[in-house]
């Protein structure tokens, strides 16, 4: 369970910044996240649309406890993510599109390295690998240095690192993000078997047909703010438009000119 | 490469130069030389004197000018004139005028030396010629003979020079064992994206930077360490070194001496460390990290360098500045006269150093802005 309460965040924009990325020298701080809320259950899939930039990367960094928040609390598994980080770093997976792997260990070496920092226990550890190796096929490959691997490959052995330690809730940032349609449909399949298990999952995108495909409730944020938040079915129910997408969009275009 | 690098680097580079140096100088001395003396209508003593030697091969030259465009041309080593009136000049007491024409450049002295050796002998035997001539002994005209007695013990003599050399390597070795490590944990894990995957495991933030720490100040001190078996081992089994420097480079390169530099490395290490991760966590990416980082080695190696030159004082200043002190307070311990306030000064500032160091290094690492800044 993760329950977001009136979340803020605000990044202070430095001299490099505001000159590479064409902001008004006027402008000091950006606001990155305004007041949002919401609430992801076991054994429900979490979307959170948007388009680039409208703050779902940040939000997840801050219930990953990678970030702190401005003012507003999350609650991961009962344990807040300023006061308990610890706690929650123990129940959560991150997993995104790039793979972040360091090629010159070995499959093994790697996944052993991420179960010891989770403190698994040898023998815990060793029967976990073996079903997650069963699942994805990967036993040929335990040996093999990461650089040596395909982009396919590595995203499994991101999967397993992310998977590892069997967490309680499973964060997904653009997960399928540059990934060929037989990696993505891996990373899918995962979402898929995280739900099944009763898993808490959060998962952010701006691919429309994974919204239809995956999600249960659904959560819509442009510039830092929340512009819908309820089930998909919901969502579908109330569109005025023929399709997901055209509905997104006029979600989107209806903000901008209010 | 950061311990093969440090380990071979000694051995290699002592055992090229002095067999280079060796074969150069045993060339130049065997080397049988072309020469062309002109005696301008005087005896011909030096050219008897010289014919008798075997490495010099006097040749048949009528002109002067002829000789000495030979000798642009290296086809010829040097040409000696001899003034016209030079007999008359040595028999009326005066000093007679010798012109020794060579190409001089740092290959061609050891053949000028050897020249001016055959011709100082050539004058000895016509000093002594003069002093019978004038019923004299030749110590006659020398009034006073100072004999320089150096009270140096040969250890504070070698401490002078070698004294600074050692830490000056071993400190570059050190921060250049650091670095690298240093770029590759902060920016190349912040590139790859490693960084987040360590910051969502439950191991806390803190645990992170100590391990990230402990690992740079293991390169650099291990990169110095061997250094140190490279040397030792350069000094034991290569090279030609002249016996007493090479007893006295082995007693210099005995464990309390090692030991005690490793003591001062490890504090400046520390120092090292936290100052190349700090600013390699606030590079975006691992080139730029290398072009933040690069400047840093003159840094390092000015202080280390000044305190190898003569006439710099050990004192509560130069105790206090970082790199500098260290080579400072090794040059005085391999002299043996180490001061136990200074050095404990040292080691003071330094850890005072590495205590600021790392606090700033945990500062820049807490900082969200500095982990993703983009």
């Amino acid at each position: 369970m993760i329950e977001v309460r009136d979340l803020v965040k605000t990044f202070r924009l430095t001299r490099r910044q505001r000159r590479e990325e064409g902001w008004p020298k006027d402008v000091r701080e950006i606001r990155a996240v305004e007041g949002v809320s919401f609430t992801c259950r076991p054994g429900r899939i979490f979307t959170l649309l948007g388009p680039n930039g409208a703050g779902k990367t940040t939000v997840l960094r801050i219930i990953a406890t990678l970030m702190e928040p401005d003012s507003g609390s999350i609650s991961v598994c009962g344990f807040d993510t300023v006061e308990q980080p610890g706690n929650v770093r123990a129940r959560i997976g991150f997993l995104t599109g790039s793979t972040r792997l360091y090629d010159r260990l070995t499959v093994s070496e790697l996944i052993r390295y991420y179960a010891d920092l989770h403190g698994m226990e040898a023998d815990h550890y060793r029967k976990r690998r073996d079903e997650l190796f069963d699942m994805l096929d990967m036993h040929e490959i335990a040996g093999r240095r990461i650089g040596k691997l395909s982009t396919g490959m590595k995203q499994k052995v991101s999967i397993v690192r992310t998977v590892i330690h069997d967490p309680e809730v499973m964060i997904f940032d653009e997960p399928t993000v540059g990934l060929d349609v037989i990696t993505s449909r891996s990373i899918i399949e995962l979402i898929h078997s995280c739900k099944e298990r009763g898993r808490t999952v959060i998962f952010s995108t701006h691919i429309m047909s994974e919204v239809s495909r995956l999600s249960d409730d659904l959560a819509i944020l442009h510039r830092g703010r929340l512009l819908y938040n309820d089930t998909y079915e919901s969502f579908t129910g109330g569109m005025k438009t023929p399709s997901v997408e055209e509905e997104f969009v006029r979600v989107l275009v209806g903000e901008v000119e209010e | 490469m950061l311990v093969v690098l440090p380990m071979l680097m000694f051995p290699v580079l002592i055992g090229l130069t002095s067999s280079f140096i060796a074969s150069h100088e045993a060339r130049a001395h065997e080397r049988t030389m072309t020469v062309a003396v002109f005696m301008q209508g005087n005896r011909p003593g030096f050219a008897d004197f010289l014919e008798g030697s075997e490495s010099v091969q006097i040749l048949p030259v009528e002109d002067l000018d002829e000789a000495r465009e030979l000798v642009r041309s290296d086809s010829l080593d040097a040409v000696i004139v001899f003034e016209e009136d030079f007999d008359r000049v040595v028999r009326d007491l005066g000093t007679g005028g010798v012109e020794l024409c060579i190409k001089l450049t740092e290959d061609s002295e050891i053949e000028r030396g050897r020249l001016l050796d055959a011709l100082s002998a050539y004058g000895d035997t016509l000093r002594e010629e003069r002093f019978r001539s004038l019923d004299l002994e030749v110590s006659v005209c020398q009034v006073l003979e100072v004999d320089t007695v150096n009270m140096a013990t040969v250890r504070e003599r070698f401490a002078d020079v070698a004294g600074g050399i050692l830490p000056y390597m071993f400190v570059i070795f050190c921060f250049m064992g650091a670095m690298y490590p240093a770029i590759d944990l902060a920016a190349g894990e912040k590139e790859r994206g490693t960084l987040e995957t360590l910051l969502t495991s439950p191991v806390n933030r803190m645990q992170i930077l100590v391990g990230k720490v402990g690992v740079v100040i293991l390169t650099g001190i291990t990169s110095a360490a061997v250094s140190f078996v490279g040397l030792y081992a350069g000094v034991r089994y290569m090279g030609s070194i002249p016996p007493e420097l090479f007893h006295l480079l082995l007693s210099i390169l005995r464990p309390g001496t090692v030991l005690f530099l490793l003591t001062l490395l490890l504090p400046l290490t520390v120092f090292f460390a936290s100052l190349l991760l700090s600013l390699s966590f606030t590079a975006r990416s691992y080139k730029e990290a290398q072009s933040k980082l690069g400047p840093l080695m003159p840094v390092i190696i000015i202080p280390a360098f000044i305190g190898m030159l003569p006439g710099i004082g050990f004192n509560a200043l130069t105790a206090v500045i970082p790199v500098l002190n260290v080579t400072l307070a090794t040059k005085q311990v391999i002299a043996g006269h180490a001061d136990p306030l200074l050095i404990g000064l040292v080691y003071a500032s330094l850890v005072l150093y590495a205590a600021l160091g790392l606090f700033i290094c945990s500062r820049v690492f807490s900082r969200e802005s500095v982990i993703f800044g983009s």
